[in-house]
């Protein structure tokens, strides 16, 4: 439903987007991943028509972006803003006008959504007087309250506790098999791994990587085994197939090579030595990322603790 | 069009319940009133309890009539005399400086309101002094002057050999009688002081409504720019849609305040019997309040969007002001010579007709030409006020960051 070609976008001294393409289906969840400054919100802005690129299309059904697209398409920005002293309900209410959706209908699925995020009991406060975390939870009900087709959700996770995390995920789910398209960025490696059918690496305006999950681990990651055994392991390095092997006194970890055959390494360790444990770890995105750029990025974090 | 109102709606309604609008709506007619009414109300009030005065007489012969003629002359509502005269020293021989000195000594303790100084040669040269604490009481000096000038009279008279009963025949006591004469060639009684209140005023609600709209305006904007609400708002409708709710909601807030300020002016008329205006010019303030009000919009919106912070709002607020206050300045000259060449080359800028013509109106309604060809000057610069401010806002609420330079701004505004 959303097909994006060769985006480019500069700016007086720096290329923020330099020729990004990628494409997604109804029901899919789309990950756009990458360090701080990657060019994700460039090209979320890109998408939403809030800027205009500099080169390359971007269609919706094969049309490209018009007024009626504008009431399909829900978002999230990644600078969190309201109307800090509007009411809650108001507030909701104006964006799903906004975005075409009729006064009672809004109210009534505004409601809905204040109850499961747990906020049905304050629609007069003002937006001042909630958290931080409640504000984003209204931001989310405004982009979503109105069934967009597209929803594009800028770093969605980030300053939210990992209770309303799941929250976020659940809903996320729900829209993917209702159908719905979704693209979100984060720089949590392991929230795209998780969510994502498919993704799309970005590293200084650049597409690094891109496909579904399995594709890209198997086409940049190698596979590697972790053993504990008992016996003489010295042999461990020299098995085909086996790039680069960590040995320790009774534990090892191989590095597998593109094309190694799992099977025979397995069979020939088998043979000389007495296992105990053997575990066939995937790469893990993060690690995947560090091996293409060739770089540890701080920004890029692996766990939960990023912003 | 639908997303148009639906801004122009949101707008109102968040702003018609803000505190800014809700002070501005209340505290400008108070503001009005009190700067218009109270100290002619103050001036012309009747005194509650007879004042003492004091006379220094170097002459001899005046203090006792003048003493007398005060007394007489005035009186409270309650029948009681309004001033009694304390003859403080009189005749040729006085000692002038023991005499002010004591008269000084009373008007610091209170026991006088003020003191006559009447020196020896009052009859040539009719000079005298009213000496007070509060010079500002004209009523006081008005009333010792005319009796003064009442006794002096005759006492030349009588050194001419005058009969008395000539010289009071010989007094005129002119009324001018201001009239001004409406377009239609009838007589309608109007002072001064009511053509310039009612100019004043006029000129001060245009002034007070184009202020506080645009000023809710451009701290919208720049609460939509700093919370990044702008980037949802662009992405859900056109941002010329955007500015064309946000000045459609600005109007009709400006006419609530409005129409809740003329509904305060006629019950104020009715209730007090001051008619300010007729109801023609006022029909003809109503055009030109809103043509102000549409072109200032689109002004604000082009100098206030591209802002990042409330401190620079507020400076380009008081550079804008700057234009409204121009008509403010003139008004009394304007007053004075309504038919002046410069009147009526101000009016013919842009950012100076609403008020020059809210200026002008009350004092003289200009000719039917010049108000065809100011309403259609408007109406040509509201329409390249409108698209430039559209052109600047669509590019400057995505900017955020560092305020862009001037000719940045201009060169947003000259991109079709």
């Amino acid at each position: 439903m959303l097909r994006v070609e060769h985006l480019r976008k500069e700016y007086s001294t720096v290329v923020a987007v330099d020729d990004v393409s990628f494409a997604l289906e109804r029901g899919e969840i789309f990950g756009l991943l990458g360090p701080n400054g990657a060019g994700k919100t460039t090209t979320i802005r890109m998408i939403l028509d809030v800027i205009k690129p500099d080169g390359g299309t971007i269609s919706f059904d094969g049309g490209p972006f018009s007024e009626q697209i504008r009431n399909r398409v829900g978002y999230l920005p990644e600078e969190r803003g309201l109307y800090r002293k509007s009411k809650l309900l108001d507030t909701i209410l104006y964006f799903a006008g906004l975005r075409g959706m009729a006064h009672g209908e809004a109210k009534k699925e505004a409601i809905r959504w204040l109850e499961r995020f747990g906020l049905a009991d304050q629609t007069s406060r003002r937006i001042q007087e909630l958290s931080r975390g409640n504000q984003q939870k209204v931001q989310f009900i405004c982009s979503i309250i109105h069934w967009p087709d597209l929803v594009v959700l800028d770093e969605p996770f980030s300053g939210l506790d990992p209770v309303n995390q799941i929250v976020f995920k659940d809903v996320m789910r729900e829209l993917k098999q209702q159908g719905r398209g979704i693209v979100f960025s984060t720089h949590q490696m392991d929230q795209a791994e998780r969510l994502s059918d498919a993704l799309c690496l970005i590293d200084r305006g650049k597409v690094v990587l891109a496909g579904t999950v399995r594709e890209v681990k198997k086409r940049y990651g190698r596979n590697s085994l972790h053993l504990e055994f008992d016996g003489d392991g010295r042999f461990l390095p020299a098995l085909p197939g086996v790039d680069r092997a960590i040995l320790y006194e009774n534990s090892a970890e191989l590095d597998l090579g593109k094309g190694a055959r799992i099977q025979n390494i397995v069979e020939r360790i088998n043979r000389n030595l007495e296992l105990r444990k053997l575990e066939l770890r995937e790469p893990s995105l993060h690690s995947i990322f560090v091996q293409t750029v060739g770089r540890q990025d701080e920004h890029l974090a692996q766990g939960k603790n990023g912003s | 069009m639908m997303k148009v109102l639906i801004v122009a709606r949101w707008e109102y309604m968040e702003k018609i319940r803000s505190k800014a609008f809700l002070i501005g709506l209340f505290l400008t007619p108070v503001i009005m009133v009190g700067m218009g009414v109270l100290p002619g109300l103050f001036a012309t009030q009747e005194d509650q309890i007879t004042k003492i005065l004091g006379v220094i007489d170097q002459n001899g012969d005046i203090a006792i009539p003048f003493a007398t003629r005060m007394q007489k002359r005035y009186s409270l509502d309650n029948g009681q005399p309004n001033y009694v005269v304390l003859p403080l020293g009189i005749g040729h021989e006085l000692d002038m400086e023991a005499a002010i000195r004591d008269a000084n000594r009373r008007l610091v303790e209170d026991e006088i309101e003020g003191y006559c100084l009447l020196p020896k040669t009052i009859l040539s040269d009719s000079v005298v002094e009213y000496r007070s604490n509060a010079v500002g009481d004209f009523r006081i000096a008005q009333r010792v002057k005319e009796t003064l000038q009442e006794i002096i009279a005759e006492e030349r008279s009588a050194a001419l050999g005058l009969d008395p009963k000539i010289l009071a025949k010989l007094q005129v006591n002119l009324d001018v009688r201001t009239i001004k004469l409406s377009e239609a060639g009838e007589e309608e009684d109007s002072g001064f002081m009511k053509v310039f209140f009612s100019a004043y005023l006029f000129l001060m609600m245009l002034f007070f409504l184009i202020v506080t709209s645009g000023q809710l305006l451009v701290r919208s904007v720049i609460e939509e720019k700093s919370h990044r609400i702008v980037e949802v708002l662009v992405s859900s409708c056109s941002p010329t849609e955007l500015m064309a709710g946000k000045v459609l909601g600005l109007s009709g807030l400006g006419l609530t305040q409005m129409g809740f300020w003329a509904l305060i002016g006629i019950a104020m008329s009715r209730s007090f019997g001051l008619d300010f205006i007729a109801p023609g010019q006022a029909l003809l303030l109503a055009v030109y309040f809103v043509l102000g009000y549409l072109f200032y919009a689109a002004v604000f919106i082009a100098a206030g969007s591209p802002l990042t912070t409330e401190q620079e709002a507020q400076q380009v607020t008081s550079y804008l002001v700057i234009f409204l206050i121009v008509p403010i300045v003139l008004a009394i000259p304007a007053i004075k010579t309504p038919d002046a060449g410069w009147l009526k080359i101000m009016t013919y800028i842009p950012f100076l007709t609403p008020t020059m013509m809210a200026l002008r109106i009350p004092i003289q309604t200009p000719p039917l030409w010049e108000i065809l060809s100011t309403i259609a000057l408007m109406a040509v610069s509201i329409y390249v006020a409108m698209v430039t401010a559209g052109r600047i806002f669509r590019i400057a609420i995505l900017s955020t960051g560092k305020t862009p330079k001037l000719w940045e701004i201009i060169q947003w505004a000259r991109r079709p």
